[in-house]
């Protein structure tokens, strides 16, 4: 029997050369334009046309050097970020709240509550751009960040609620317990004790909503037009057009842009696979 | 002492959930206060938008007037319906390849015997975590035939030079392509975690039994993991209805080619925030009848998905 | 972790009083990305000269008027913005947007009917101050041309095929332009061939539907366009306004059909040894040029610098203010005012000479026919794509008109 299970791994592992293959391949084709867009960062204007794939003949800085040489690239950036920090903490903020209550009151109201954020799951906050338009205007939040933290807030909000509601409802009982009987309030045990549990959960939901928040370009193509608010991807769409026809300046824009977040993930891809695939299947 | 043993009867889902309940209501209403505000009222607030023309100074009431001209003006419902039906080709391209393929990374993937597994999970889901702006001006320039012509030809590969994006034959494709090609990991990590999922006992009982792994992958792993495909069937449905960036960066507020990539959410922006170049005047009331009618498409595709999957709790 | 969020909602509030500041100078929204140096520059001159600091904010050119129309709707408009003329721009001021320039000094003496006329409403009042006129010409490469032997530009229409044909012979992409942003095929190539056809007053009598869009002028403007096509490049259909620069400018194809505005950029951006010549006529009529009056600046009426505004205004239509502009104005952009201005720059001599002797119009459908404008890059897009014929394109342009006259 035993030698049997080592026969057939052994031909499973065999079986292995044309799995390597295909994801051979694949790793080819996903990793390709990454290639094209980080080697022709360094290329002069005219090689990228005449040298397209290779690596550069001449090697050159400039681009970047000029791109950093622009003041407002680092407002960009600090918009961007300032974007992505205030929503995430209140998303984890509120939706942990939220999640810590429905977790434990169960009634048909708190039911419904759940299934309502769990429906905005599903559907796009996009189909709301017009209504919300609106709002921005008559609250005089067009034109700043300040348009931006209550949407992205909402949007988060239903996976936030969902995917901790679930995680807090798995938690075993008997961990509370102790806290209820020393007579601590709800308040103090959802900052003592739930809080540090659920932090794979939050970290989960951060790495969801960071990816989606970061790459957002529409709402700040329709809330935002002015300098000093704009985000990195709008002003990406900005310099494509300024940069319409020196390509090696754009890819270094499109580079820089998508730098901060490819750093994250390869850093922590493991949470990164697991936020980003979250909210779909349960847990 | 009995507010102490309330709260843990409470706590546990007694019966006194009444005074309970109001305290718990203060940790729900500030998320449910900004969920219904900034997202929930205007969805549904979209709905009665539709009714009305002009922007916002001059607002009117005009009653189905925009779903009338959205629906049988020569011009308007000619592009609608192109958009909605080029958008069922955007989708039906994710649907068929970009979640076979991730049924398939996946299977390889969750081979326990294989090497570099994790090596090139990491490498599948890079294109996930770039923006689409970003992967559709690198795509634009890549199939320009003005890129990398002269070099292609060079080499022989003469047959890859051409206007994939102008065609009107290709360009949608190409779009959708460079769409799964991005998002392809996503239903890759979905389908390993539920192979992972399967109970080993049964592989392996299948295993001894005699099935071929291919019986075994058709017959055992696939039908385990349907629930998983009908989620991502859907998450997949509500994404790409929601699609907007890639023909944004690639082709144009238009859709070029001739509006053959035109999609729902570029229709959209079109009509609904920016209005048709050269003189942008918005119809906000046509884009909201618009956004009304994806609106209910996907709450008629999500509801009942929903329901059976939250009833099985 | 939860520190760490702590910490940076700290920093984020501590850093909320800098997004506030920077108030106090005026923003002015533009369609000309490419041109924000030389517009930066003109912009310190004047605030050396009056102390008023304005900052240039411009839009991609394909996303201004909507950008525009947006902010001007949400009450966050720029303080002083470019003006699209006719149609485009009257439809802001009727929504009551720009600031009504009758009774700012210059602005009625110092500009011809005509010109002003371009950001005329309806009911007489001025809507922008005129700023700059365009033409449409076509580039080209004098190396390539040298290197084939060609010594004279081409005088006639037809001449100008031949050359075509001549350097498609000899292995060259003669033409390097594209239709996939689909606005350059119709601005850049047809508009500017459509004065050596007929005049302001053909215009005007095809406006009033007195003359029919699909006579026999229009069959010919058309067919003579569709004879452009084979010399377009490889994949013409997926090259872009931009990628069709970067084709001239980097020498792969000898000509370039576009807007007067590019010429900047391409000579800063290339080293390309490049000439351009303005559209030969069809031999047998008399050649035009199409200057349009492209580029008004508009004061916003919602701006909080009311006065600030008004004297940018008054000082653009003074014959002082017009010179130190003219002198900043990027390549390709010509002064229209109505005062002797001396131009500095060789090139915009070189451009302004074009017009010399010959008939000048805006272009054609920018006065009425707007509604064309669409419906017009449709069919030229299908006749590159030989799906439409001449004698077809402009009986379904004249059959749009005529439904549009009768309502």
């Amino acid at each position: 029997m035993a030698k049997e299970r080592k026969l057939h791994s052994l031909r499973v592992m065999n079986m292995h050369i044309p799995y390597h293959i295909i994801m051979i391949i694949w790793s080819f084709i996903s990793m390709f334009p990454v290639w094209i867009l980080i080697i022709n960062t360094f290329k002069i204007r005219k090689e990228i046309y005449t040298n397209p794939f290779g690596l550069p003949k001449v090697w050159t800085l400039q681009n970047y050097k000029s791109l950093l040489a622009n003041a407002n690239f680092f407002v960009y950036f600090r918009n961007s970020f300032l974007v992505v920090v205030v929503s995430l903490f209140m998303i984890l903020f509120l939706g942990s709240l939220c999640a810590y209550a429905l977790a434990h009151w169960r009634t048909r109201f708190s039911g419904g509550v759940y299934f309502f954020f769990v429906l905005g799951m599903m559907l796009p906050i996009k189909i709301a751009t017009i209504r919300l338009l609106q709002i921005m205007k008559n609250l005089g939040l067009m034109n700043s960040l300040f348009s931006l933290y209550p949407v992205y807030i909402a949007m988060g909000l239903p996976t936030a609620v969902f995917i901790l509601t679930e995680f807090i409802h798995g938690l075993p009982t008997e961990l509370y317990e102790a806290g209820f009987m020393d007579g601590a309030g709800r308040f103090r045990i959802y900052y003592n004790i739930v809080l540090p549990l659920i932090r794979p959960a939050l970290a989960t939901v951060a790495i969801y909503n960071l990816v989606p928040i970061w790459n957002d370009l529409w709402f700040p193509l329709i809330f935002i037009t002015k300098e000093d608010q704009k985000t990195v991807l709008l002003a990406v769409t900005m310099l494509q057009g300024q940069y319409s026809t020196d390509w090696p300046k754009l890819l270094t824009i499109l580079a820089m842009s998508a730098l901060p977040v490819i750093t994250l993930y390869l850093l922590m891809s493991k949470q990164f696979v697991k936020g980003l695939t979250a909210g779909a299947v349960k847990g | 002492m009995t507010a102490k043993t309330n709260k843990i009867r409470a706590f546990q889902g007694g019966a006194s959930i009444k005074p309970g309940g109001v305290y718990w209501m203060r940790y729900v209403i500030p998320a449910l206060a900004f969920y219904v505000v900034f997202m929930a009222y205007p969805m549904i607030d979209s709905v009665r938008l539709s009714l009305y023309s002009g922007t916002a100074g001059t607002r009117e009431f005009v009653g189905l007037a925009n779903y009338v001209r959205l629906f049988t003006d020569e011009v308007v419902s000619k592009r609608f319906w192109n958009a909605f039906g080029n958008n069922w080709v955007f989708f039906a391209w994710h649907m068929l390849l970009q979640n076979a393929l991730g049924i398939l990374f996946a299977a390889i993937l969750t081979n326990r015997t294989m090497r570099g597994r994790q090596f090139y999970q990491t490498l599948i889901f890079i294109p996930c975590t770039i923006a689409v702006l970003v992967t559709g001006y690198l795509f634009k320039l890549m199939m320009n035939p003005v890129w990398a012509g002269t070099t292609l030809k060079a080499a022989g590969l003469g047959f890859l030079v051409r206007p994939w994006l102008g065609d009107r034959s290709t360009a949608l494709t190409c779009v959708s392509l460079v769409s799964v090609w991005q998002w392809v990991g996503i239903p890759t990590m979905m389908f390993v975690a539920a192979f992972q999922g399967i109970d080993d006992d049964l592989i392996e009982a299948a295993s001894i039994e005699g099935a071929t792994p291919w019986q075994q992958f058709t017959l055992i792993r696939i039908p385990l993991i349907v629930p998983v495909i009908g989620m991502v069937a859907i998450m997949t449905f509500v994404s790409n209805f929601n699609a907007f960036d890639v023909v944004f960066s690639m082709e144009t507020l238009d859709g070029a080619p001739d509006y053959t990539t035109d999609l729902i959410g570029t229709l959209f922006y079109r009509y609904g925030i920016a209005g048709q170049h050269p003189v942008g005047i918005p119809e906000p009331g046509v884009g909201a009848a618009i956004s009304t009618s994806i609106f209910f498409m996907l709450l008629c595709g999500v509801i009942p998905v929903l329901r059976t999957t939250q009833g099985k709790e | 972790m939860k520190k760490l969020l702590a910490l940076a909602l700290v920093a984020i509030v501590s850093l909320l009083p800098i997004l506030a500041m920077a108030d106090g100078e005026l923003v002015m929204g533009s369609w000309r990305t490419d041109d924000a140096e030389q517009v930066n520059a003109l912009l310190a001159k004047y605030e050396e000269l009056t102390g008023t600091k304005i900052r240039f904010e411009p839009t991609t050119s394909t996303q201004y008027n909507a950008t525009l129309r947006l902010q001007l709707d949400n009450g966050t408009g720029p303080d002083l913005f470019y003006s699209r003329s006719y149609a485009t721009g009257d439809e802001l001021y009727l929504n009551g947007f720009n600031v009504v320039c009758n009774d700012i000094p210059g602005v009625m003496e110092n500009f011809t009917d005509s010109v002003r006329g371009a950001w005329t409403a309806a009911d007489g009042s001025v809507f922008a101050v005129p700023f700059a006129a365009v033409s449409q010409v076509i580039y080209y490469n004098k190396d390539i041309f040298a290197e084939q032997g060609i010594e004279k530009l081409p005088e006639t229409w037809e001449e100008f095929i031949a050359l075509c044909q001549q350097l498609k012979d000899a292995g060259i992409t003669p033409l390097a332009n594209g239709i996939h942003d689909n606005w350059d095929i119709l601005e850049c190539v047809l508009l500017g061939m459509l004065p050596n056809y007929f005049t302001y007053e053909d215009r005007v009598a095809y406006e009033s539907g007195e003359k029919k869009l699909n006579d026999e002028t229009w069959v010919k403007v058309y067919s003579d366009f569709a004879q452009l096509i084979p010399f377009f490049p490889e994949g013409f259909e997926s090259i872009g306004n931009n990628d069709a620069n970067t084709y001239f400018g980097l020498g792969q194809a000898a000509m370039l059909i576009d807007g007067s505005w590019s010429c900047g950029t391409l000579m800063k951006d290339y080293d390309v040894n490049m000439g351009f010549m303005a559209f030969p006529a069809p031999a047998g009529n008399k050649a035009g040029l199409c200057l349009h009056a492209d580029m008004g600046i508009a004061g916003n009426a919602a701006s909080a610098h009311p006065e600030e505004v008004k004297a940018f205004l008054a000082w653009l239509a003074s014959p002082e203010g017009a010179q130190i502009t003219a002198d900043y104005l990027p390549g390709g952009f010509l002064p229209i005012i109505n005062a002797p201005i001396t131009l500095q720059d060789e090139t915009i001599n070189e451009m302004a000479a074009l017009s010399e002797g010959k008939n000048t119009d805006v272009r054609f459908i920018w006065a009425k026919m707007m509604d064309l404008y669409t419906p017009m890059v449709e069919n030229l897009n299908a006749i590159c794509r030989g799906e439409q014929t001449p004698q077809g394109m402009a009986d379904a342009i004249n059959a749009l008109w005529e439904e549009a006259l009768a309502k």
